[in-house]
């Protein structure tokens, strides 16, 4: 980067001032991960409730994290030949 | 002690084991059986290393591809004693190869993410925010007045490591481990301080009538 600055862009904008919700360490969302990408496969109120409740405001203020659960929600919907279109949209919405 | 769901006790109840006590069974005995399901638990590792690799294709371009099949291999065989070690804390609350691919898919991912970036600086300097222009002139008032209380707010509120971070992470896109391994810290304490700038910078731009507080949000 050069001495004049840095762009801020749009998007840039929108992640330094997303709302940061409850905390949630990347090791917790590690931790559940599997659970909440099953819950949200089979559609149930289960993804939102409970320990789980924490992970959309994780996944939507954590790039790294977001980047592996989409992955994972991806192969266990290959495993059961469930489309995951849905179950993607909610993965950082709750 | 390996933990069941009430699904796996209604399976064993019925006398057929569910597909995971398969897994921790053939996993835990001696012999060929265990021989099979851990070349059986190496591809699945394999299968879900490859397939985030497959994901990240701006820095799969960057390592070339002797060496993504490196950081697949790699992230297998990392994720494979990782999955082994933790073996007695799965708890059933998942599917078995749900479980398991979580290991491979983030061995993999930071792998990645610390080949394509081995050669590449890290900037941690304070250099000035610029204000990006908008398409429309309406669009450009809006924005520009955003993106300058924004700027404004990362020079007032935020702690000089706060600032420091959140502009690396964010602005100039570092990957959150890279981050962490350059700095000698974790994505933990990266992400905390990440959620803590965050904190403020909407505390003061909801001050200042910039943005409304989400539910349950203090100003």
């Amino acid at each position: 980067m050069t001495a004049a600055g840095r762009p801020l862009s749009t998007e840039a904008l929108s992640q330094l001032t997303t709302e940061p919700g409850p905390w949630l360490s990347c090791d917790d969302c590690f931790r559940l991960v599997d659970r909440y990408v099953e819950a949200l496969l089979t559609g149930g109120a289960d993804a939102s409730a409970g320990d789980l409740a924490a992970l959309p405001a994780h996944l939507s203020g954590c790039a790294a994290c977001a980047e592996e659960a989409t992955t994972l929600l991806l192969l266990a919907a290959g495993d059961e030949g469930v489309d995951p279109a849905d179950a993607l949209r909610r993965l950082t919405a709750g | 002690m390996t933990e069941v769901s009430p699904d796996q006790t209604a399976s064993r109840r019925a006398g057929t084991p569910s597909p995971d006590e398969d897994w921790i069974a053939e996993l835990t005995s001696d012999g060929p059986v265990r021989d099979d399901a851990l070349r059986r638990l190496h591809a699945l590792l394999l299968r879900g290393a490859r397939f985030q690799v497959s994901r990240m294709s701006a820095l799969r371009a960057m390592v070339g591809a002797a060496q993504v099949e490196d950081v697949v291999t790699l992230a297998a065989d990392e994720a494979m004693v990782a999955v082994l070690g933790k073996l007695s804390t799965f708890e059933g609350r998942s599917r078995f190869t749900t479980w398991a691919y979580k290991f491979a898919v983030l061995q993999a991912a930071v792998e990645l993410r610390r080949q394509a970036w081995s050669r590449r600086e890290v900037p941690l300097d304070a250099a000035p925010l610029l204000i990006e222009p908008r398409p429309s002139p309406d669009q450009y008032a809006e924005g520009a007045e955003m993106a300058t209380a924004v700027r404004n707010a990362i020079d007032r509120v935020l702690t000089p490591h706060q600032r420091r971070i959140a502009l690396a992470l964010i602005v100039d896109e570092v990957p959150i481990d890279v981050l962490a391994e350059r700095l000698g810290t974790n994505r933990n304490a990266l992400y905390k301080t990440l959620h803590d700038a965050r904190g403020r910078l909407r505390a003061h731009l909801a001050l200042e009538g910039y943005l409304t507080p989400a539910p349950g949000e203090t100003r």
